[in-house]
């Protein structure tokens, strides 16, 4: 491929893909990101590759793999243009009838469209299906366009338009400006001003600076900087370069956790094509300077997430935290500053450089600009990834958008900023989402992942299951959050149990506050919120699991029983077979089937495969189901 | 005073506040020094004069007020800054210390009393360690041999030794003389990993 | 095949080896035996009642196998198998006798015979020996024609003759020593065990070998990777991940090759390869079992999936089963939220799957079929 040599090689090329692209070629999108790769899609694309070819449309179709969608619950999804009619939960028997009747004569799978669940009404439009409709897809608008496995791609799209006008019009100064005034803020969890981040690593004294993209993602149930990073790795890879021209920064990194192999792959391709085009390496564009990317790879280790421990695991040491009181802006990376930054947030940098600080700040609220990837998941209707501005509510996102909770269960949170956040409960739901908003609300924005939980889910037990988590995934170095989370677990494991003593809560909370003030890093100190949230707004369920010994959600095994409703029972056997541990039996000279109580774990196997016109598998508290017997 | 890059010319010397007293050190010199060398003793686990400092067990938390606002730093790594004003022994960091003793009883019974701390609210470990990593540096810096590492990570992070060295560390046990939660030294006739 | 005299004396006539085998006997009685013993078994045999005349047959004949007596009148069954040596080395001598004595027994060995058998002897036994002495035989002719170079087609064969002839040699050996009989049989015994011993060892010393094989492969796949990342320090942790995607888990000996290979301490790639998830300091199952614990997967149901997989591959999460056949681990979330709550068997992904479901799947993978069940 030829070298660009100047800015004005990329926009000259960008006019011959794009005029080389046109015509009336129609063009089959097929979202190719984990989640649908989960689904099968590469068999879809298998099929119409197959199909193209048998129905002899190859001439006058494209087939192209993007990245994700967003659109994760009704994957694999598929999107054909010009017509922009978007076809969900694809498989493989369905690409026949689709080449043939869309591909070929323009005609609608009307089965595979969205069907909006009130009206019935069939939408073709992806921009008009509500999960899209209220979005405001900035970043991820990009990846129906773009097959990450092509750079051509990205700029025959717009891509490095904004680092071919930095290179050629504008002083670095210039570029940390317009971030500074756009007020970007960290998109990875602490909302700090990426502006003042830059500044400080730009104006720290050393000739040698770094810059590193995080693209750790940890939190449970967060896969934004995935779907951004496997689906257009070009995007980050040009904020990075811009920030690094700002800063004046001529080495990068990009610490990728190894769970994501194919974001991996995609970010190393990226950055071959990038050389070989002259997008990276030496003399940049002509422009003089200088700047290339390692990529590192993580390997299972939440808390290498954190700035410090990330750089200790760059440098080649076991990524812990380590106590550091001069911020890694000025000494980081081999003691030299270093400007570390989220996936998302790097993304966001060419469309400020190209749109401008104004326009970036006509989005969102006061104080938190632009807009912010969500992972939506949990009890929620419509999982996926969605991009909103800044202040739009929760109660829209998850209704509006997620299309509320599945089988009309009641919604009781919504659990933000992973481990080191908290819950907001259903009262609340009105709250914007905005950094402050929801710092004040006792959670915090997170790297993204939203979590909806409904009236199934035990909040005793969610405190548990982060206590759990962080107790694994802490490094162990420091005492508080070591031996704090090792108590702290211990006492919700007795509270779940229904072995809860009076004072437990209290003695919660004096934990909470030794590690908000003594631990070692950010990991120990946002330890508590999970914990701190809980108890602030489902005190009750805490109160039920100590005083009454009863879980209110009905989750927590101990206190809970099954028991089958010999009326509703049609001995079919279904859960019987699905017994892991054999505690349901036929009862003698009857025709019903009977849980042993002494075998039964309370999984909840048999629950899920009773028939839903028996619905005999009913919760019961201990007492009663003994009482039963 | 630990500085060894600095020449004689280019000491800076930095002004200070702790407990009310003024005092001025050499730019570099942690709180925890700082404190020491006018006669204010801090509590300490995990640090040692002799090996690079750690900041895990974090007794040696002091509380310094910069600026209007005060927080709660590690004295054995945070460097003197001028202008700040440090408290050694406040409510507050009384408070840190009387948990973190808690947290570790019965280890440190001597230390704990002086705090006030007789029993624990807490279930008891399985032992005594508290990873202190006193062993671990002086086998990496002083003995040189590296026959001592940390393992695993979180709640079952634990101290072991290098199973090819094994033989070499427990004729050596030049670093028994560190331990300060009496682990290596119950355990020592057994290769504790 | 029983022939005639006529039949005999045609193929001499035609100059052909008309016979398998030679009987030289002045008793009648023992050469007719010996014949249609021989030739029940299909074996073409001749017979001669002096030793003059034995070795003339012999000449003409040309068998494989000569069987003589040892006492006659004229020349002695010893000259004869004397000269039966010079005549053609690949014929293999059997001296029979009717004075079972050791001295005859030192006797036959002496001058090479393969077998003495002492009359009355039973046909099997007669059978056998003859067998034993046309393998020799043949081998001796075939070592014979081929080039020195070239290794006998049937190895097993050949070493078993040269042993027995070895053999032969070191027990004449002893007879000129003056030793005893029951030497003989204490000195075979011994002979045997130590060869047994030897096969032993040399058994082992393969199996090690084949051990020590394997190790060096280990070494030299870390050493490639170790190159890739051009030996530098800092990429401990990605040399730990390379090595493992290549070898399935990280065994001892090669966490020491990395130390020495990159100049880390030993006690640094503990460190590292005991501080992540990810690497595995233990022998890996075949198929790998991931199970999603990410909060979505979580408030979905992952503890009811745990517990339905834990028991129908009958082990928690960080263990591999007995056979080797599954590792169980827990993901802390694999990003497919849609899925929850998800299991990952290799490289595919299930959604919610059913005992049954699961069952099928553990059923494929026990038999390396591709999994019929999607999730």
């Amino acid at each position: 491929m030829p070298r660009l040599r100047t800015p004005a090689d990329v926009n000259r090329l960008r006019g011959e893909l794009q005029a080389a692209r046109e015509g009336d070629r129609r063009c089959v999108s097929v979202c190719s990101g984990t989640g649908c790769l989960a689904y099968r899609s590469q068999d879809v694309v298998a099929a119409f590759e197959r199909e193209i070819a048998c129905q002899g449309l190859a001439e006058h179709v494209m087939l192209r793999r993007t990245g994700c969608y967003g659109f994760c619950e009704r994957g694999p999804i598929v999107v054909i243009q010009p017509e922009g009619i978007c076809y969900l939960g694809m498989r493989e028997q369905d690409v026949e009838e689709v080449v043939s009747e869309t591909l070929a004569n323009g005609r609608t799978v009307t089965r595979l469209l969205y069907e909006d669940l009130e009206s019935g009404q069939r939408i073709a439009r992806m921009e008009d299906i509500p999960f899209y409709r209220h979005q405001q897809r900035l970043l991820l608008a990009a990846n129906a366009a773009v097959d990450p496995r092509s750079i051509d791609d990205y700029i025959a799209a717009g891509g490095y338009a904004a680092l071919a006008k930095a290179l050629s019009a504008m002083r670095p100064e210039d570029v940390l400006r317009e971030v500074t005034d756009s007020k970007l803020r960290g998109r990875g969890g602490g909302g700090f001003p990426t502006g003042r981040k830059w500044r400080t690593t730009r104006d720290a004294p050393d000739d040698v600076k770094y810059v590193v993209v995080n693209a750790d993602e940890g939190d449970p149930g967060a896969y934004m900087d995935r779907s951004i990073l496997e689906g257009n790795p070009h995007s980050v890879l040009e904020g990075l370069v811009l920030g690094a021209y700002a800063i004046g920064a001529h080495e990068g990194y990009v610490y990728v956790r190894q769970e994501y192999p194919l974001a991996v792959r995609n970010t190393l391709r990226a950055l071959e094509q990038a050389r070989e085009y002259g997008l990276l390496g030496r003399d940049i564009l002509g422009s003089g300077f200088a700047f290339d990317v390692h990529v590192h790879r993580g390997a299972g280790a939440f808390v290498s997430g954190e700035s410090s421990a990330l750089m200790a695991a760059i440098e080649g040491k076991v990524g812990e935290p380590r106590p550091k009181y001069i911020h890694t802006a000025v000494k980081g990376l081999w003691d030299k500053p270093t400007c570390l930054n989220n996936v998302e947030t790097w993304a966001n940098v060419p469309l400020i450089v190209s749109g401008g600080a104004a326009w970036f700040c006509g989005m969102g609220t006061a104080e938190s600009k632009g807009t912010k990837i969500f992972s939506l998941v949990g009890k929620v209707n419509n999982t996926g990834l969605v991009e909103v501005p800044m202040g739009m509510t929760l109660r829209q996102i998850v209704y509006d958008i997620g299309g509320g909770v599945p089988k009309g269960r009641g919604l009781k949170a919504v659990q933000t900023g992973g481990p080191s956040g908290g819950v907001i409960p259903a009262s609340m739901l009105d709250l914007p989402v905005d950094f402050d908003a929801l710092s004040e609300a006792g959670s915090m924005m997170g790297s993204g992942g939203l979590i909806v939980m409904d009236e199934d889910t035990c909040m005793v037990d969610t405190a548990r299951y982060y206590v759990d988590f962080l107790a694994h995934e802490s490094c162990g170095k420091c005492v508080p959050c070591r031996e704090g989370l090792y108590q702290m677990l211990g006492i919700l494991d007795r509270i779940t149990a229904g072995e809860g003593r009076d004072g437990d809560v209290e003695l919660l909370e004096e934990v909470c506050d030794l590690l908000e003030v003594a631990a070692l890093c950010a990991l120990g100190k946002t330890a508590p919120n999970p914990v701190r949230s809980t108890i602030r707004h489902f005190r009750d369920e805490y109160d039920a699991h100590i005083l009454e010994r009863r879980c209110p959600a009905g989750v927590c095994k101990n206190l809970i029983a099954y028991t089958i409703d010999r009326e509703a029972c049609l001995a079919c056997g279904a859960c019987a077979k699905n017994c892991p541990t054999g505690a349901i039996t036929r009862a003698p000279y009857n025709d019903h089937y009977v849980i042993d109580q002494d075998k039964c774990t309370r999984c909840g196997c048999c629950v899920e495969v009773c028939p839903p016109k028996a619905r005999a598998i009913v919760k019961v508290a201990p007492e009663a189901a003994r009482q039963t017997l | 005073m630990t500085n060894p890059e600095r020449t004689g010319y280019e000491m800076n010397m930095v002004e200070l506040e702790i407990n009310g007293q003024r005092v001025s050190a050499e730019e570099g010199t942690t709180i925890l020094d700082a404190a020491s060398a006018i006669g204010i003793r801090v509590p300490t686990l995990c640090h040692d004069s002799r090996l690079s400092a750690s900041g895990v067990c974090r007794l040696c938390m002091v509380e310094v007020a910069k600026g209007g606002r005060s927080r709660l730093v590690a004295s054995c790594v945070y460097p003197v800054e001028a202008g700040i004003v440090v408290q050694t022994d406040s409510e507050k960091v009384r408070k840190v210390r009387r948990l973190i003793l808690e947290l570790l009883w019965p280890s440190l019974p001597d230390l704990a009393r002086e705090y006030g701390v007789t029993s624990s609210r807490f279930r008891p470990r399985d032992t005594e360690c508290s990873l202190c990593g006193l062993c671990v540096r002086y086998c990496a810096e002083i003995k040189k041999r590296q026959a001592i590492y940390f393992r695993g990570r979180g709640i079952d992070r634990e101290v072991a030794i290098v199973p090819e060295l094994a033989k070499e560390c427990a004729m050596c046990r030049e670093c028994f003389p560190c331990c300060t939660g009496g682990h290596i030294v119950t355990h020592s006739d057994l290769a504790f990993t | 095949m029983v022939l005639t005299d006529a039949a005999r004396d045609a193929w001499a006539a035609a100059g052909e080896p008309p016979a398998d085998v030679v009987v030289i006997d002045d008793e009648r009685a023992m050469c007719d035996g010996c014949r249609q013993v021989l030739e029940a078994e299909g074996l073409r045999a001749l017979t001669a009642p002096d030793g003059s005349r034995g070795l003339a047959l012999v000449e003409r004949a040309r068998p494989h196998v000569v069987i003589v007596d040892l006492k006659m009148p004229g020349m002695s069954g010893t000259d004869v198998v004397a000269r039966l040596s010079e005549l053609d080395p690949s014929i293999v001598s059997i001296v029979i006798t009717g004075y079972a004595s050791v001295d005859s027994a030192v006797e036959s060995m002496k001058i090479g015979a393969l077998d003495f058998l002492t009359k009355p002897f039973e046909p099997e036994q007669l059978i056998q020996s003859v067998r034993r002495g046309m393998e020799l035989s043949e081998a001796r002719a075939r070592v014979r024609e081929a080039p020195p170079a070239a290794p006998p087609a049937e190895e097993g064969l050949a070493d078993a003759s040269q042993v027995a002839l070895r053999g032969l040699e070191v027990l004449g050996q002893y007879y000129r020593l003056g030793l005893r009989r029951r030497d003989f049989v204490d000195e075979l015994g011994r002979l045997e065990a130590e060869a047994r011993f030897h096969a032993e060892t040399l058994g082992r010393i393969k199996e090690k070998e084949q051990v020590l094989v394997e190790v060096i492969e280990d070494l030299r796949v870390a050493d490639e990777v170790i190159a890739s990342h051009a030996y530098r320090k800092s990429h401990l942790l990605q040399v730990l991940l390379d090595v493992q995607a290549r070898l399935n888990w990280l065994p001892r000996h090669v966490l020491k090759w990395i130390s020495r290979r990159l100049k880390v301490p030993l006690a640094s790639v503990y460190t590292v390869g005991s501080f992540y998830e990810a690497l595995n300091l233990e022998p890996r199952g075949q198929h790998l079992v991931e199970l999603c614990t990410g909060t979505a997967c979580h408030v979905r149901g992952a503890p009811r999936l745990q517990a339905m997989v834990s028991s129908l591959l009958g082990i928690e999460p960080g263990q591999t089963d007995l056979q080797q056949l599954f590792t169980l681990k827990t993901v802390h979330c694999m990003g497919c939220c849609a899925l929850a709550p998800v299991v990952k068997i290799d490289d595919r992904y299930y959604s919610n799957p059913t005992k049954t479901q699961l069952e099928g799947i553990v059923e494929s993978c026990k038999q390396e079929r591709e999994p019929s069940c999607q999730g």
